[in-house]
């Protein structure tokens, strides 16, 4: 019942009791396991390509956690991921300008987002079924504006984002991907909106009778989830030096994936950020790994989605005991 | 949580159990249910020790059968399938036959003489109907023994008489009953026998004919505890809030009603008298089609919850768990909310808060393991300490409090009694404290509305009524009854 000094086993309980840690412990014993297996996994070349391919997935994921954790879901990032991208190039191919390119890119992604929340806070349609009309909608969008043709002939000063290293050995986005999280940490856990997410996604009821402004809360929530998915497709644009209109899909489970991976309930108020942040480089070393090991790529499937099970069967068997 | 007790039930029996929160009562219903293991110790069932791992299946075997406060029923379905559930799962076959399932419904019910549609669903029922339906359910199982936690928690005065007249018959039939309840007079009336826990310990075993209130309490909480006297020279005449002619889809007729400064206003009434609606309309919650809500000399226009948390009201709801608390957050989150909520621009002061938290825990006496211990797991009476907590960190003036002490024990009661007492002797401050539970309004109301089929029936002082005349009142102009 001493509230002034908590016992320091306790602490170490909790460390231990953490989904997160243990996620972290799996991988660093699957980076090991790795290592073993083959020469190439741990070479700062393939560790660095790890963080690289981890960027656009973990940064979608960032957003997906913050919806997720307001007690809703994003299903049409995917889509926005491409849809953004799309409006983007079709900038570039008009002005040439990167600044209004990236700037198209990052208000589209908002804009979807934003339109989200409105259909959920305005209209009341449940978050799945807003946001799985809006992966219709949202690919849709990208389709018809690029004609279904891919766009290419991206600047080079562009595809510094997604293939400039600094210092010779950091990917920038990698960079990007590091400052996306701890931006998005510092929301949920310094702000008072990130507060309020949290609030939401335990019981909204009870967050509107202590006079949160639910409704804002929400639209803001989703337009950060669509805002990111801008950043995801300016990184995969610069990356590849194109834009697929139909790239990005799929990519809502893989974000879905890192977030529960990470240990963050569905049913919302509970999680955090940075668990998402271990569970999309988990995924990412399973498809890094299995390459490596010559594993057809069909199997990656199979294994992500083995993993995610596994993942939250052992989350639930921990909250048990 | 329990250390030793001893507990024993006879055929046709109504044993009362009773304890603070944190006693153990919960602990001990859960361990007869199978729900938890005990460490030790034996159970025994008609001269037998029950051999082997004690759990659900061995419990339910026995006939032992929980209604727990939260009834296990599956809303969206009829009465007829919740009662044939049970029949679902262990006759053997794909098929349903309707017409039986129908049919036996109708004959359970008819027996126990309920008032109940078989084919109406659980959700459109009462709270005293689903109630009748999980005794009904408790019997088709062939309970020998039926575990009633807090089962008049929601029950209007009606509705209990209903309830103990089926007691009565299950008595007949021989079936023991624990009954697991914080209203003392009740147990009195209902109980054969009365056993106190009191830290995980049986204290005393007592004839509920015999056993004097003074001594239960006595024996319930330890030592005795004081309340303080209310009717000091506080109160003055200054209005600090006023309800005029208020309107809206449940009232039809202008409802008027002021508060003074450091008034706790009673407000009473039987269930559907429109306590509920009346809260949540001062709070923003619910709108008004016509009238004047009036606080602290300004006119206030609340089309949200939100607009009155940031003009100085708080809200207690009555359902504590679904709408006060955020369950799964921390008791710190939990109770910097509404602070929060209040302040302005992104960023706040977490060093603060934990400082805030930290000094309404222990100035609460709130029992926890620490202040980031998920607010779950506290008891009721803890919970509601962090609910107004809540209001108090936010240094709000004006408190509603709706149903503040249901399900709550003696002890955690008077503690909130006199956080509210507290709490309104700061200037400016006053309480509106909505209750059916007459004798609360009685013990710390300086005056009381009764309010009936949503309007008020009259104004009274509590040092000049008593129990029956509010009750009379109450039932003036009710609604006729659910049955």
């Amino acid at each position: 019942m001493d509230t002034s000094k908590p016992d320091p086993f306790s602490q170490l309980r909790a460390v231990m009791s953490n989904q997160a840690v243990s996620m972290l412990l799996i991988l660093i014993v699957m980076w090991f396991l790795l290592s073993l297996l083959s020469p190439y996994f741990f070479t700062v070349g393939n560790l660095s390509e790890i963080t690289l391919q981890t960027a656009v997935i973990g940064i979608i994921a960032a957003g997906e956690t913050l919806v997720i954790l307001s007690g809703g879901i994003d299903l049409s990032v995917g889509s926005a991921f491409a849809c953004s991208g799309v409006a983007g190039g079709l900038v570039f191919q008009a002005t040439g300008n990167l600044w209004l390119t990236s700037a198209a890119t990052l208000l589209t992604g908002a804009a979807l987002g934003s339109l989200n929340g409105l259909f959920i806070t305005r209209l009341r349609v449940p978050p799945f079924i807003a946001t799985l009309g809006m992966l219709g909608m949202a690919r849709g969008l990208a389709l018809i504006l690029s004609r279904g043709i891919p766009i290419f002939g991206l600047s080079k000063e562009y595809l510094w984002i997604g293939q400039g290293k600094l210092f010779d050995v950091v990917p920038v986005p990698t960079l990007i991907l590091l400052a996306v999280f701890a931006l998005v940490f510092f929301i949920a856990r310094y702000t008072r909106f990130g507060r309020f997410i949290y609030a939401t996604g335990s019981n909204a009821e009870a967050a509107k009778l202590s006079g949160i402004n639910l409704g804002r809360v929400i639209l803001i929530t989703y337009a950060l989830s669509g805002l990111l998915c801008g950043v995801g497709a300016m990184i995969e644009a610069a990356r590849l030096g194109t834009v697929q209109p139909a790239g990005g899909n799929g990519y809502e489970l893989l974000a879905i994936g890192a977030v529960v991976i990470g240990g963050t309930s569905l049913f919302g108020g509970e999680g955090n950020v940075i668990a998402t942040l271990i569970g999309a480089l988990l995924e990412t070393t399973i498809r890094n790994g299995l390459n490596l090991l010559g594993v057809n790529a069909f199997w990656q499937y199979v294994v992500n989605g083995a993993v995610i099970i596994a993942a939250v069967a052992v989350d639930q068997w921990r909250r048990r005991i | 949580m329990l250390k030793s007790v001893n507990f024993e039930l006879q055929s046709g029996e109504v044993h009362a159990l009773l304890g603070e929160n944190g006693a153990g009562k919960s602990t001990l219903i859960k361990i007869l249910a199978g729900a938890y293991t005990a460490d030790s110790g034996s159970i025994w069932f008609r001269n037998e020790v029950v051999q082997g791992k004690y759990g659900p299946k061995v419990a339910e075997d026995l006939g032992i059968v929980t209604i727990y406060q939260h009834f296990h029923l599956i809303p969206h379905l009829t009465v007829a399938e919740n009662l044939a559930l049970k029949s679902f799962i262990s006759e053997p076959g794909w098929f349903v036959n309707w017409r039986t399932v129908q049919q036996r419904a109708q004959e359970a019910l008819t027996r126990l003489h309920f008032p109940i549609n078989p084919a109406a669903r659980v959700k459109d029922l009462s709270i005293a109907q689903q109630q009748m339906l999980e005794i009904a359910i408790a019997l088709s199982k062939k309970a020998q023994v039926i575990v009633m936690d807090e089962p008049t928690a929601a029950l209007s005065k009606r509705e209990t008489e209903v309830l103990f007249g089926l007691i009565d018959q299950l008595k007949k039939r021989g079936l023991g009953i624990v009954y697991v309840s914080h209203k003392l007079e009740e147990i009195k009336m209902i109980g054969d026998r009365i056993t106190i826990l009191r830290d995980g310990n049986n204290v005393a075993t007592l004839e509920a004919k015999t056993a004097e209130l003074k001594d239960i309490i006595r024996l319930m909480i330890g030592a005795s505890r004081t309340s303080e006297s209310r009717r000091d020279a506080l109160l003055k005449e200054t209005v600090l809030f006023a309800v005029d002619h208020l309107q809206n889809k449940h009232f039809r007729e202008p409802l008027d009603l002021v508060v003074h400064e450091h008034e706790i206003l009673g407000i009473t009434g039987l269930v559907g008298a429109g306590k509920t609606e009346l809260t949540r309309v001062i709070f923003g919650a619910d709108q008004k089609s016509a009238g004047e809500i009036r606080f602290a000399g300004q006119t206030l226009s609340l089309r949200h919850p939100r607009d009155a948390v940031q003009l100085g009201l708080g809200y207690v709801p009555e359902d504590r768990d679904g709408k006060g608390l955020c369950l799964n957050l921390a008791v710190r989150e939990n109770l910097g909310l509404a602070t929060l909520v209040k302040l302005k621009g992104w960023l706040f002061d977490r060093g603060g808060e934990r400082k805030q938290v930290r000094h309404a825990v222990s100035s609460m006496r709130i029992q926890m393991r620490g202040i980031e211990q998920p607010v779950k797991y506290l008891s009721g009476g803890n919970k509601q300490k962090v609910v107004l907590g809540k209001w108090f960190a936010a240094q709000c003036k004006l408190l509603v409090l709706d149903e503040p002490t249901v399900g709550i024990d003696v002890g955690a009661r008077q503690d909130i009694y006199g956080l509210i007492q507290q709490f309104r002797r700061e200037p400016e401050h006053a309480v509106i404290l909505v209750t059916s539970d007459i004798d609360e309004v009685l013990e710390i109301a300086d005056r009381i509305l009764v309010l009936a089929d949503y309007r008020v029936v009259t104004e009274l002082d509590p040092a000049r009524t008593d129990k029956q005349e509010i009750l009379e009142y109450c039932a003036r102009r009710a609604a006729p009854p659910a049955f």
